[in-house]
């Protein structure tokens, strides 16, 4: 079974199929997944300024880590909620989406960050023990703003995408340009 | 002499990945300034970053929120550019612009007060509570607006 078939099955179940054509559900679960971007999403921007050392100086890393988790956990799994009813009940044309595509590599790559920097910076209680935070920290905080930038981009330029040669004919603007 | 404006030499319109870009630093910004309220807001909920009182919260983050407005405003008003009237004409435009006008009142009078003072467990968790409502209404009337520009 090819993924267009695949995906056209899921899509095409009762449950996508009334997700696509509720009139007020679908934007108020896109709505609720852009929420959890402003809540959840700035909390995660506020910890990754804090790892670069640039915003709540005067709390420990290790304390703003660990008191917003629960709510970032929240979101999270809400933010996700709302992705799979938004994507799966167009899940044939996001496939073939290259910008779906990269959106989904970059979420992989923001759990292996995760796992990567889990024991160093992430559950680590003796984070701000030296006065300076290591440089572990601020790479891990430098790579997790770059990864949710990216995702936001890429979620937003996948509501763009319509045409195969987009991506081809954008690189070769580029190309020119250069 | 006042040249009548003329929507097809906005670069906005013109630049053909200008508008999603204005639309990437909107969400970002966004991002910013509501999630820094909203950790005040979780503070005064009793629930924000543990040993910091609100006021600490505030103190911390209250030039982040402001560069986060100045630039989600900067970039919402890029995007009305593109096509003011349609904006202009909408109800549902029309009422984010009402709540945001409350939103930032609010925040910077009777939230940023509560936040400072330290009023009761009440008065304070209804103002966290108020002003996380104000906020995520403006993002879902911002959405219901892109969503169906005809209004609802």
């Amino acid at each position: 079974m090819s993924l267009a078939t695949l995906s056209h099955a899921i899509q095409s179940t009762d449950f996508f199929t009334s997700v696509r054509q509720s009139e007020l559900f679908y934007p108020t679960v896109m709505a609720t997944h852009l929420s959890c971007i402003a809540i959840f999403g700035g909390m995660i921007l506020m910890t990754n300024l804090r790892l670069l050392n640039l915003a709540l100086k005067h709390t420990p890393a290790s304390v703003v880590i660990e008191s917003l988790r629960v709510w970032k956990r929240i979101g999270f799994v809400v933010m996700i909620a709302c992705g799979i009813l938004l994507a799966g009940s167009h899940l044939e044309k996001y496939c073939a989406n290259p910008y779906f595509q990269l959106k989904l590599s970059l979420l992989i790559l923001t759990g292996i960050h995760g796992l990567i920097f889990h024991r160093s910076v992430y559950y680590n209680t003796r984070l701000d023990e030296e006065g300076k935070l290591p440089a572990k920290a601020v790479i891990a905080g430098g790579a997790s703003l770059i990864l949710w930038l990216s995702l936001v981009v890429c979620g937003r330029w996948i509501a763009y995408y319509d045409d195969p040669n987009a991506i081809a004919g954008l690189l070769r603007r580029l190309a020119h340009l250069v | 002499m006042i040249q009548p404006y003329d929507l097809s030499t906005n670069p906005m319109n013109t630049v053909e990945w200008l508008f999603a870009a204005m639309e990437c630093v909107h969400i970002g910004s966004f991002a910013l300034s509501i999630g820094t309220i909203a950790m005040v807001d979780m503070s005064l909920l009793g629930a924000g970053v543990k040993g910091r009182s609100p006021a600490q919260i505030l103190r911390a983050t209250e030039l982040w929120t402001v560069a986060g407005l100045a630039t989600v405003i900067t970039a919402g008003l890029a995007i009305f550019s593109s096509d003011p009237l349609r904006y202009y004409y909408s109800p549902t435009f029309r009422f984010k612009i009402w709540v945001l006008l409350a939103a930032i009142v609010f925040n910077y009078t009777f939230h940023r007060r509560v936040a400072l003072s330290g009023s009761s467990p009440f008065i304070a968790k209804a103002t966290g509570a108020i002003s996380m409502i104000l906020w995520v209404t403006i993002v879902f009337s911002g959405l219901f607006f892109a969503f169906n520009p005809g209004g609802y």
